[in-house]
Formats: structure tokens, C-alpha cells, sequence
């Protein structure tokens, strides 16, 4: 063998080795970004689907992950964008949404439905499954970054940078995102009486 | 300057005070209001407990057959 050819060789003997290191550390991540994944999908079959999208994405562009970076982040992103692209665009900008009650709202509405005046009593009224079906009725733009920062404990900026907009918008998506969320909790509450 | 019911106040900066977004002076103003309001002080440890139900709310895990399919998007070598 030529030594240009053995450069060549070991050459690609590396790559292939950074690949499966990233493959496999992509992996690792799976459980994580399923989190994200069903937060933002209706059904566990469309968060399935959404993941695979995303890790063949992620595997066939590998190469522009930067090693020592969130790989965490960067799979979210790639996981935004093909949501984003799943049909996304034909939703109500975040301007046209109705404006949400307070943030003591779904407080008051339990406590009124129900005469129950212990905090942990009205919290007791709610369930997992009231706040995945609340969720999946909050506007993408919104849920996106409640299911990021509530669910999956990015921060602002991981977020901002995940979804490609700036840091305040993060903030008032949050803040809007979580008072949409106890707007639809309250209407379940209240109807499960 | 007209008057700011504190109550009203107190609700409108629960998230940031959670975030723990809040200023030192207006956290502390927060904090003084809330030791003295049962009404805000219960809907605040409410919203504790209801960021704890959200955060838990995907606890489905992920089906192994999906991870198994995952593993075999990888690419050949």
C-alpha cells in the first residue's frame, strides 16, 4: 500500500469512528428528546414518527454537528424545524390568539366549582392526563416552549436557540404558553365535576 | 401614580418569582406580601405544585421497539 492511500485509509477509519461516537451518543439522547417529542405531538404515534424523522436527519447530517456543543440542542432543533414543517404554517400566528386569563385563573375556578380551600385539595382535582390533553390543545408556537422549558428543562437560551428566536420571545411565549395551558386546565376541571 | 393592588401585583409576577426572575427589591416585596396574603400565598404554592404535575406530565416512556427502529436509521458503514 502507498502511504498516500494509508493516510487515506486511516483517514476514513477516523471519520467512521466520530460517526458511530455521535450515532451512539445520539442514541443516548433518545429517551430525552422523546420527552420533547411527545409534548409536542397529539399521539404517541406522531411523536414516533417525529423521531424517527428527526434521527434520520440527524444520521444523514451528522457532519455538521460541531463535537463539545449540546447535541442535546441540536437534535431538539432539527426536531422543531420538521414539526414546524409538518403542516405548522396553516395555524393562527400567535398575535390572533385570545388573550388568556391571570395567572390565579385556574386557582379560582376550581376553588369555585368545587368549595375546596386548600391549595394541595385543588391540585388534587387535576391529573396527568388533564394536563397532557390541556397541552396538546395550547397553539404550537406557545407549547413548543413550555414543553422545552417546563417539560424538558432547557433554559431560555437553549430554547431560544433550539426554536431560532430571540430570548425575549421565549420569555412571552412561556408566560402566554403557561396561562393558555391553566385556561384549557380550568375548562377540564371544572367540566370533570 | 395610582395604587397597585398588591394582590394583583403579586399575581402578575408569580412566574418570574418562580423563575426566580424577579430583582432582589421586587422578590423581597413579593416575599413580604406573601407572608402577610393567605389568599396569594395558597395560589402560589398551588402553581409549585402545578409546574411539578406539568414537569411529570410525558412520563410515558419511549417504546423499545422505537428505540430498536432508531438504532437502525443508523447509517451503514
Amino acid at each position: 500500500m502507498s502511504e498516500t492511500s494509508s493516510d487515506e485509509a486511516r483517514r476514513l477509519a477516523e471519520g467512521a469512528r466520530d460517526r458511530v461516537d455521535f450515532e451512539e451518543e445520539a442514541l443516548a439522547l433518545a429517551d430525552q428528546v422523546y420527552r420533547v417529542a411527545r409534548g409536542v405531538s397529539r399521539s404517541k404515534e406522531e411523536a414516533e414518527d417525529l423521531m424517527q424523522d428527526t434521527y434520520a436527519r440527524a444520521f444523514r447530517s451528522w457532519q455538521s454537528y460541531t463535537p463539545g456543543t449540546n447535541l442535546r440542542a441540536w437534535l431538539l432543533r432539527i426536531l422543531t424545524n420538521l414539526n414546524i414543517d409538518r403542516g405548522r404554517r396553516a395555524q393562527r400566528t400567535p398575535d390572533q390568539q385570545p388573550l388568556e386569563e391571570g395567572d390565579y385563573f385556574l386557582y379560582n375556578r376550581i376553588e369555585a366549582a368545587t368549595g375546596e380551600t386548600e391549595e394541595d385539595r385543588v391540585l388534587e382535582r387535576l391529573s396527568q392526563d388533564h394536563v397532557a390533553e390541556a397541552l396538546s390543545a395550547v397553539p404550537h408556537d406557545f407549547r413548543d416552549v413550555v414543553v422545552l422549558v417546563d417539560i424538558g428543562d432547557f433554559s431560555y437560551a437553549d430554547a431560544a436557540q433550539i426554536l431560532d428566536i430571540p430570548i425575549g420571545t421565549v420569555m412571552s411565549r412561556l408566560h402566554r404558553g403557561r396561562r393558555i395551558l391553566k385556561k384549557e386546565l380550568a375548562e377540564m376541571a371544572v367540566e370533570s365535576q | 401614580m395610582t395604587a397597585i393592588d398588591p394582590c394583583d401585583w403579586c399575581e402578575e409576577v408569580l412566574q418570574p418569582y418562580l423563575d426566580r426572575d424577579l430583582t432582589d427589591a421586587e422578590r423581597r416585596e413579593a416575599e413580604g406580601h406573601l407572608e402577610s396574603c393567605s389568599f396569594c400565598s395558597k395560589r402560589y404554592r398551588f402553581e409549585e405544585g402545578l409546574r411539578r404535575l406539568v414537569h411529570q406530565a410525558v412520563v410515558e416512556p419511549m417504546a423499545p421497539s422505537l428505540k430498536q427502529r432508531l438504532a437502525q436509521l443508523r447509517l451503514e458503514l
